[in-house]
C-alpha cells in the first residue's frame, strides 16, 4: 500500500459532484469532505461499480476532470502512477476539497440504483481443476421477487460471504446469465486466504452461501465488428470465459481470440470449456501459453509475447480485454498502446489477492 | 451525427436536429452514422435492383433486404452498432449479387450494362474509424450548401416516408404477403433518391403522388396479410388488468412474432400479455382463440420504462418502439426482427425458448387484479357491417360529427391535446382512433349512441388502410367527398410511418388534416407554407377553438 496523503479534512463541508458516464448520463450529488465519492454516490442512491472499496482492486477507477480533492491510501497496483498522473483516481479513496467533475469509464446501465441484490445460494459442485484452482458452482435459491432469475453481464462479479463471517470476497462469474440460478467460478486458493480456507476446510455440497451482486463494470463493449482479443492470466480467465461464452450463446459476429497464460503446465484449466466455445462460435480461437513449461521441447511464452506478435500482423486493430495480475495488465497496456490500440479499446480488470 | 427524422428531435439549437454524441431517442453517434451509411448502401442496391427488375430479372430477396435494412433505421428500432456493421457487410454482398444479376440480364438481352453512378459503386471502409469519416459525406443534409435547405427538407421527407413504407411492407412480408409492384416501388424510390433529385416540384410530386400512392398499396397489402392470416378483426373485450400466473409481455407491432410466442407457450401455463401497439391482436379470431392471451398490460411506448420494470416476467420487443431498457429489466427484455439494443438478447430464429425459460424462472403475477375491460377490434369489417346503422344515426342527427384521432403517442406535454380533444368531444360525436395515441383516453368510458360505441378503436397505426376504407365507405354512403364528411382528422406523429400515412391521405385528396404536436424539423418555413397552401394542412391549436371550428362545419 502506498500512502499518498491522509484522508478526510477536519471539517465536513459538502461539495457538489458531477460525474458523466461514457454514454452521457449525468450524476449529480453532494459529497461531504470526510466522505469518499463512492459513499456519497451510494447515499444519493447510485451504486457505482466497485469491489474492495479500500483502494486495492482498482474497479472504481475514474478520471477527475476538474476540482480539488485528496486521495486516501491506495495500492499502486490498483492505480499505477501513470494512470494517476493522467488524472485517474479511485473513487473509493477520493475525498473532495471543492466542486468536482469527472468522467466514468462505463455506461449508465452499469450503475445500480438501489441496494446491491443479496441472494442465498447452495453449493452444488466443487472440484479441483488445476493446481490450487477450484471450480465452484452455486445454485441460487428461488427468490420471491425474482424467482430463479440469474442474469448478469459477462465480466461482472459477485461477492461471496463466508458462512458465519461478515467478510465477503469478490469473484468473477465464469458462466453466462441464465434462468436456472446457476453461478460458476474459478477460484485460486491462496494460503491463509479467508475464502480459500473456507473452501478447503469447511465447505460442503449443499451448504448455503450469501451472494451479493452482480456488480462491476468490466464487460463487453459494442464497437462494431472490430475483432475482440481476450487475454487471461490464471483465474483471470473467469470473466473472459463468461464473455466468450456469451458471444457463443448470442452468436455475436466479431472474430475472437483468447490467450490464456499460466505459470506452469499444472496451472492450466478451462480448456474443455474453451474447446466447447470454439465448436459453437465461428471465428473463435484460443491458445494457451506457459511461462515455465515442463517439457524442454516447449518454448516458454507469456500472454505479452503472444499479443505483441499478433499485433504485429493484425490488419484491423482489435478491442483487447485483459484480466489477470496487475504486472501483466500493465505490460499488456503498454504493448497495446505501442501496437496502435488506443485506451478506448483496451479494457481491463486487475486480479488482486484478497 | 445529424438526425432529425422524428418528433423527438432536438429543437434547442439554431439548427433543428440531434447532432450531439447521443440523440434524443437514445441513439448514439456511432449508430446514427452507421444507419446513414446503411441507407446509402441500400440506395446502391436499389439502383441495381431497379435496373434488373426493369429487365424482368428481379431479385426479390434483395428487395426484402431493402425493406428489412431500412426498417432497422426507423426511430426507436435498432440501437446496436454491431448489428449495423454486420448489415453493412451484408448490404455489400447483396449489392454485388444484384449487380451481377443485372449485368447478366443485360448481356442476355444484348445490352451493354450501364453501371449507375453514386451509391451503387460505394464501398465501406475497413474499420469503424473509416466508416465514421465516410458517414460525414452521406448524412441526410449532405449537399445543403449547394441545393439549399428546402431541397434537403424535401429529400428528407421523401426518405423518411420511404422508411415508413418499408416498415409496413416488411410486416406484410413477414406474413408471406408481398408483391412485385411494392418491391418495384420501393426499389425505384430508393434508386431515384440516389440520383440526388434537386427539383422542388418534382420532389413534391413524387412525395405526394408517388409515395402516397405506394403507401396505399403497401398498407392494403398489410391489411390483406393481417386479415388473411388471422381473420378480420372483431369487436372484442380485452382485459387490461393482470391475472395470477407466470407471464410474458409482447410489445411492438409484429403479429407474426406474437403468434409464434402464443403457439410456443401453448399448454405451458404461461400467460401472454400484449403491450402498446399489439393491443389490436386481441381482436383477430385466430389470435384471440389462444386462451392464454389473457390481456393487455401498460400504456403507450413512452411508458415502457415504468411498465416493463413493474412487469414480473420477460418482455419481447418485436418492432419499433423500444427505448433504452432500464437496468431493472434490461436482462429480461428480448428483441426480435429488426429491433436491437446493445446488451439485450436478440432472438433471430423465431425460437422463443429463452423467453419461455425466463418466464418460468420469474415469479409472474401473484394474484388477480380486479377485472377491467376495454373494447377493441372496430376495423373496417366490423364498422362497415353496421354502416347502415351509422349512416342512419348521422341522418337522424344522433351522430353530429366524427373525430379520427390517430397516430403515435409520445412523452411531450403537447400531446395532452389529443386526450383533451377526445374527452371534450360532445356526446353526440364519435371518436375513431388508431395507433397508440389512444392510450391517453382508451380506458375512459365514452358511452354509446344508439348501440354504436362512441369510441371506436380501429387498430394499430399499421391499420391505416382500414381507416381509409371506413371513411371512403362513409363518403360513398353519403354520396360526397371525404372532405365533405362531418369528419375531423387529427394526426399525432412521432416517426416515419406517420409520414407515409399522411402522404397517402394527401394523395387521396384529403384536406384540412390537423397535425401535431409539432411539425417535422426538416420542413422549412417555405415547405410548410407550400403544404398549407396546397393541401390545407394545419397544426393543432387549442382544444376549445379547434373543437368549435370542427363542429361549426358539422352537418349530417
Amino acid at each position: 500500500m502506498t500512502s499518498v496523503r491522509s484522508s478526510a479534512g477536519e471539517t465536513a463541508l459538502a461539495y457538489p459532484m458531477t460525474l458523466v458516464t461514457s454514454d452521457g448520463e449525468r450524476l449529480e450529488f453532494d459529497c461531504a469532505s470526510d466522505r469518499n465519492v463512492l459513499e456519497a454516490a451510494a447515499a444519493a442512491g447510485a451504486m457505482l461499480p466497485a469491489s474492495c472499496r479500500q483502494g486495492t482492486c482498482g474497479s472504481c477507477c475514474a478520471s477527475i476532470d476538474d476540482g480539488e480533492f485528496e486521495l486516501g491510501t491506495y495500492s499502486e497496483l490498483a492505480l499505477p502512477q501513470g494512470r494517476r498522473e493522467s488524472g485517474h483516481v479511485l473513487l473509493c479513496r477520493t475525498y473532495p476539497r471543492g466542486r468536482l467533475s469527472g468522467t466514468l469509464p462505463y455506461s449508465g446501465s452499469k450503475i445500480l440504483y438501489g441496494a446491491i441484490p443479496v441472494r442465498e445460494a447452495v453449493i452444488t459442485s466443487m472440484e479441483t481443476v488445476a493446481r490450487e484452482t477450484v471450480r465452484l458452482e452455486l445454485s441460487l435459491e428461488p427468490d420471491e421477487e425474482t424467482g430463479l432469475d440469474c442474469q448478469f453481464d459477462p465480466g461482472q462479479f459477485v461477492e461471496l460471504q463466508v458462512p458465519g463471517h461478515d467478510a465477503k470476497r469478490a469473484y468473477s462469474l465464469a458462466n453466462t446469465g441464465n434462468w436456472e440460478g446457476r453461478l460458476e467460478f474459478f477460484i485460486r486458493l491462496r494460503p491463509g486466504g479467508l475464502f480459500s480456507t473456507y473452501l478447503q476446510d469447511h465447505a460442503r455440497i449443499g451448504e448455503r452461501i450469501i451472494v451479493h451482486g452482480p456488480q462491476g463494470a468490466f464487460g463487453l463493449h459494442e464497437t462494431g465488428l472490430r475483432p475482440r482479443w481476450f487475454v487471461a492470466g490464471g483465474t483471470g480467465l473467469a470473466p473472459l470465459l463468461s464473455m466468450v461464452r456469451h458471444m457463443a450463446e448470442w452468436q455475436e459476429p466479431q472474430p475472437a481470440l483468447l490467450v490464456l497464460g499460466v505459470n506452469e503446465d499444472q496451472d492450466a484449466f478451462g480448456l474443455s470449456e474453451l474447446e466447447a466455445v470454439a465448436t459453437e462460435l465461428p471465428g473463435f480461437s484460443y491458445e494457451t501459453c506457459v511461462w515455465r513449461p515442463g517439457s524442454p521441447k516447449q518454448e516458454p511464452a507469456t500472454p505479452v509475447d503472444r499479443v505483441t506478435a499478433h499485433l504485429a500482423t493484425a490488419t484491423v486493430k482489435p478491442d483487447i480485454y485483459v484480466c489477470g495480475p496487475p504486472p501483466m495488465v500493465e505490460a499488456l497496456a503498454q504493448v497495446a498502446a505501442a501496437g496502435g490500440v488506443t485506451s478506448e479499446h483496451f479494457f481491463c480488470e486487475r486480479f488482486l489477492p484478497s | 451525427m445529424f438526425c432529425y427524422q422524428c418528433e423527438q428531435t432536438d429543437r434547442t439549437g439554431a439548427v433543428l436536429g440531434c447532432a450531439g454524441p447521443v440523440g434524443n431517442c437514445g441513439k448514439d453517434e456511432t449508430t446514427s452514422d452507421l444507419q446513414d451509411l446503411l441507407i446509402h448502401a441500400v440506395k446502391g442496391i436499389a439502383q441495381y435492383a431497379a435496373k434488373a427488375r426493369a429487365l424482368d430479372a428481379p431479385d426479390d430477396e434483395a428487395a426484402t433486404f431493402i425493406l428489412y435494412a431500412t426498417f432497422t433505421t426507423l426511430t426507436n428500432v435498432n440501437f446496436n452498432p454491431t448489428r449495423f456493421s454486420g448489415l453493412l457487410k451484408e448490404a455489400m454482398a447483396v449489392r454485388d449479387r444484384v449487380k451481377a444479376g443485372y449485368e447478366e440480364a443485360s448481356l442476355a438481352r444484348g445490352l451493354q450494362p450501364e453501371p449507375p453512378r453514386g451509391p451503387a459503386s460505394w464501398a465501406p471502409a475497413e474499420d469503424l474509424d473509416g466508416l465514421m469519416k465516410q458517414a460525414a459525406d452521406v448524412r441526410v443534409d449532405a449537399g445543403i450548401d449547394v441545393v439549399g435547405p428546402d431541397i434537403v427538407g424535401l429529400r428528407s421527407l421523401y426518405l423518411y416516408s420511404v422508411k415508413g413504407i418499408c416498415a409496413y411492407a416488411y410486416h406484410a412480408h413477414a406474413l408471406g404477403h408481398h408483391s412485385a409492384e411494392v418491391f418495384a416501388g420501393v426499389e425505384n424510390a430508393m434508386a431515384w433518391l440516389a440520383s440526388e433529385p434537386s427539383d422542388a416540384e418534382e420532389l413534391l410530386g413524387n412525395v405526394i403522388g408517388g409515395l402516397g400512392e405506394l403507401n396505399l398499396k403497401v398498407t392494403e397489402l398489410l391489411d390483406a396479410a393481417n386479415t388473411g392470416t388471422y381473420g378480420a378483426q372483431q369487436p372484442t373485450a380485452v382485459r387490461v388488468t393482470p391475472v395470477a400466473g407466470k407471464a410474458i409481455l409482447v410489445s411492438g407491432h409484429d403479429l407474426y412474432d406474437l403468434h409464434a410466442v402464443l403457439e410456443q407457450t401453448k399448454d405451458t401455463g404461461i400467460n401472454v400479455y400484449t403491450n402498446g401497439e399489439l393491443l389490436p391482436a386481441h381482436a383477430y379470431p385466430l389470435l384471440k382463440a389462444y386462451p392464454h392471451l389473457v390481456g393487455n398490460y401498460g400504456g403507450a411506448w413512452h411508458d415502457q420504462q415504468q411498465d416493463f420494470a413493474a412487469f414480473p416476467g420477460p418482455i419481447l420487443m418485436t418492432s419499433n418502439c423500444i427505448i433504452e431498457p432500464h437496468i431493472s429489466y434490461r436482462r429480461r427484455i428480448f428483441t426480435a426482427g429488426p429491433v436491437g439494443w446493445p446488451g439485450v438478447r436478440h432472438i433471430a430464429n423465431g425460437d422463443f425458448s429463452p423467453l419461455i425459460q425466463a418466464a418460468k424462472a420469474l415469479p409472474g403475477f401473484k394474484e388477480d387484479e380486479p377485472e377491467q375491460l376495454i373494447t377493441v377490434g372496430f376495423a373496417r369489417d366490423a364498422v362497415l357491417a353496421v354502416s347502415d346503422k351509422v349512416v342512419n344515426a348521422v341522418r337522424q342527427g344522433a351522430i353530429k360529427h366524427f373525430f379520427l384521432i390517430g397516430g403515435c403517442d409520445g412523452p411531450t406535454p403537447g400531446r395532452d391535446y389529443y386526450q383533451e380533444l377526445a374527452l371534450a368531444a360532445p356526446k353526440d360525436t364519435v371518436v375513431l382512433t388508431l395507433g397508440c395515441a389512444k392510450y391517453r383516453f382508451n380506458k375512459h368510458d365514452f358511452g354509446e349512441i344508439g348501440g354504436i360505441p362512441r369510441l371506436l378503436d380501429l387498430g394499430q397505426c399499421n391499420d391505416s388502410y382500414s381507416a381509409i376504407k371506413i371513411v371512403t365507405a362513409l363518403a360513398e354512403a353519403f354520396d360526397c367527398e371525404i372532405n365533405d364528411l362531418p369528419l375531423t382528422l387529427v394526426l399525432s406523429w412521432t416517426e416515419q410511418k406517420a409520414n407515409a400515412v399522411l402522404l397517402t391521405l394527401l394523395a387521396l385528396g384529403v384536406r384540412n388534416i390537423s397535425l401535431g404536436p409539432t411539425l417535422p424539423a426538416y420542413l422549412t418555413p417555405a415547405l410548410v407554407n407550400t403544404l398549407v397552401e396546397r393541401f390545407e394542412l394545419r397544426t393543432i391549436g387549442d382544444v376549445a377553438g379547434d373543437l368549435a371550428a370542427a363542429l361549426e362545419g358539422a352537418r349530417p
